[in-house]
């Protein structure tokens, strides 16, 4: 079950860099933008990868502080990113 | 070449009156024509080939940092006080003779006044079994009694089960050399000898193997045999002069010592002794059977944590225990004495362990006997004596090896407190912030240690039992091992110490 875990992070870990080069194809953002966005995407893969770990060894709270901790900080990053940094950027170059 | 392979497709197709209808799907050479979609490519190469890069170039720092670091603090020992123990002081030993508590009545009668008990050292070891179990109880009842008396039983089959209280030449752990083969096998260097006997240690079952010089300052001196309450010495007793100790370490199962201190918890440690027994003999005999000579030992001849410490198999924790990287104290340590000296030696090392547990004391506050000291006492509880209570009570430190830099904890108290509850304890362990299953996040956490600093290590170790591990005195973990073994047909994480069940 592990062995899954870790090809479900790899299936994972690629599609969040297709999702990013498609975003610097898409529109040019400043390097902090990139940072958050990076910081953002390994944040929520830690955490899944901490609570998939977690689950599978059987301490479900450790799971669940897993996702609440570094998974849902990476998410509201990534929104708070995209609405305010990333969304004005695409209209402003028009995409 | 492809737009030319291409065309020449098409112009066939035509010449065939093949309709060719326009894909709505770009070809490869349509997909590679495209800028937008090459630069996609191309960065998508980039960043994740760079990811790729970062993520093993941290994997490397991680794999060099759980190698540990050579340690040159350790031991450090005020040589105006430290001797060799005598192997009667050890509370294990002492509780086990009657001769012995004959001869130091003023031991029981000091404890049991200061600590207000009424309690029976020499009789204590023999009602602790005898306890009537309570069925209604998780972790007190027939069931955890009988997995109890299960995992001690193959000492008792080999008359051995002495072992765990240091009695030395049990039929496991024999002095007898008849059996040495005359004629002894040569390496080719120490690194294959080391190797050589790294590699049956594994094949016996152990987690860790370690090579360590006999050291003399860790051996009992002098040694007593229990069970003809007699002294015995290593010159003349001993059936030769040993040059070189190797320890290994059996691991505990990782739900069931998170019992403790249920009895369920006892179940793991006494198949933890079961273990000890066989896989030293085991590796007594290959020594052996190469012409050399060797005697395993389980808590016997020698104090088993400096010798796994010198081994370079982990650090000496605020519970007395060793801490062993990815299993933390939940091991049982063996030891082989041998004559064979052609190997290379380990050297201790350190994880930052000693250091985390002068900022942790989760065992301290799990310790249902209050036998370690706590955060607050005397520089954390770690120098060169004890800093318990009533340790300056003349005598009352008695089973300590007092003159070497560790943590000291009050064993009277934690054996008194195994002979209340009818069983071994183990909480220390259970609650330990190292004592954790084989699963990569702990790993992580493991190899950053080192670099976390010290003000850091209070809250890591207060994330411990926030994340939901360590706890002790929980009947519900006493029902979840009971259900760990549900999986154990297919078994999919093929790992023998923790549940095959992920039910939480």
């Amino acid at each position: 079950m592990e062995q899954m875990q870790w090809f479900v992070m790899g299936v994972l870990f690629t599609l969040s860099v297709f999702a990013l080069a498609w975003l610097s194809v898409k529109v040019r953002l400043q390097w902090y933008i990139w940072a958050g966005m990076i910081t953002g995407v390994l944040s929520i893969l830690f955490g899944i990868g901490w609570a998939g770990a977690s689950f599978l060894e059987g301490i479900s709270q450790s799971g669940a502080m897993a996702l609440i901790f570094f998974c849902f900080p990476g998410v509201i990053m990534m929104i708070l990113i995209w609405r305010y940094l990333i969304a004005p950027e695409f209209e402003k170059q028009g995409n | 070449m492809t737009n030319e392979s291409d065309k020449k497709k098409d112009n066939e197709a035509q010449d065939n009156n093949v309709s060719v209808e326009k894909s709505s799907i770009p070809g490869p050479s349509e997909l590679l024509e495209d800028p937008g979609r090459r630069l996609f490519f191309k960065r998508a190469a980039v960043g994740g080939g760079t990811a790729l890069l970062g993520g093993g170039a941290a994997y490397g720092v991680g794999i060099h940092s759980l190698q540990g670091k050579v340690s040159d603090e350790y031991p450090v020992i005020d040589e105006s006080v430290f001797k060799p123990k005598d192997q009667r002081d050890v509370i294990l030993n002492f509780v086990s003779s009657k001769a012995l508590n004959k001869k130091h009545p003023e031991r029981n009668e000091q404890y049991n006044r200061l600590q207000n008990k009424e309690f029976d050292w020499v009789n204590g070891i023999i009602d602790m079994y005898n306890k009537p179990w309570d069925n209604s109880k998780p972790g007190y009842t027939q069931k955890d009694r009988a997995l109890q008396k299960a995992g001690w039983e193959p000492l008792n089959l080999a008359g051995s089960r002495g072992s765990a209280n240091l009695q030395p030449d049990t039929p496991f752990n024999t002095w007898d050399q008849s059996d040495v083969e005359k004629e002894q096998y040569k390496f080719e260097s120490k690194k294959h000898a080391s190797d050589a006997i790294k590699s049956a240690a594994r094949v016996f079952g152990a987690v860790k193997c370690g090579i360590a010089k006999r050291d003399k300052r860790w051996d009992y001196d002098p040694l007593y045999d229990i069970d003809s309450e007699k002294e015995l010495s290593w010159e003349k007793d001993f059936p030769f002069e040993p040059k070189t100790v190797i320890v290994m370490l059996a691991s505990m199962d990782y739900d069931c010592i998170g019992t403790a201190p249920a009895w369920t918890a006892d179940g793991t440690a006494a198949d933890g002794y079961s273990q000890m027994g066989v896989k030293a003999t085991q590796m007594a005999k290959f020594l052996k059977g190469m012409g050399y000579h060797a005697v395993g030992a389980g808590n016997d001849l020698g104090s088993s944590v400096p010798y796994a410490i010198m081994a370079g198999l982990g650090e000496g924790g605020r519970n007395g225990a060793l801490l062993a990287p990815g299993v933390g104290p939940r091991v049982r340590i063996m030891k082989v004495y041998t004559d064979f000296e052609f190997v290379e030696y380990d050297q201790p090392h350190t994880w930052g362990m000693t250091e985390f547990c002068l900022s942790c004391g989760q065992c301290a506050e799990a310790c249902p006997a209050d036998a370690i000291p706590l955060m607050e006492s005397e520089d954390g509880g770690y120098g060169f004596k004890p800093t318990y209570e009533f340790k300056d009570e003349p005598g009352y430190t008695w089973n300590n090896h007092l003159g070497i830099r560790k943590f000291y904890s009050d064993a009277k108290k934690c054996y008194n407190f195994w002979v209340e509850n009818g069983s071994a304890c183990g909480a220390c362990i259970a609650s330990c912030t190292f004592n954790e299953p084989d699963f990569w996040h702990h790993w992580f956490i493991m190899a950053i240690n080192p670099y976390m600093p010290k003000f850091l290590h209070a809250s890591m170790a207060l994330s411990h039992p926030a994340f939901g591990y360590g706890h002790t005195n929980d009947p519900k973990k006493v029902i979840k091992f009971w259900k760990t073994g549900e999986g154990m047909r297919v078994n999919t994480g093929m790992k023998n110490n923790i549940g095959t069940s992920n039910i939480s």
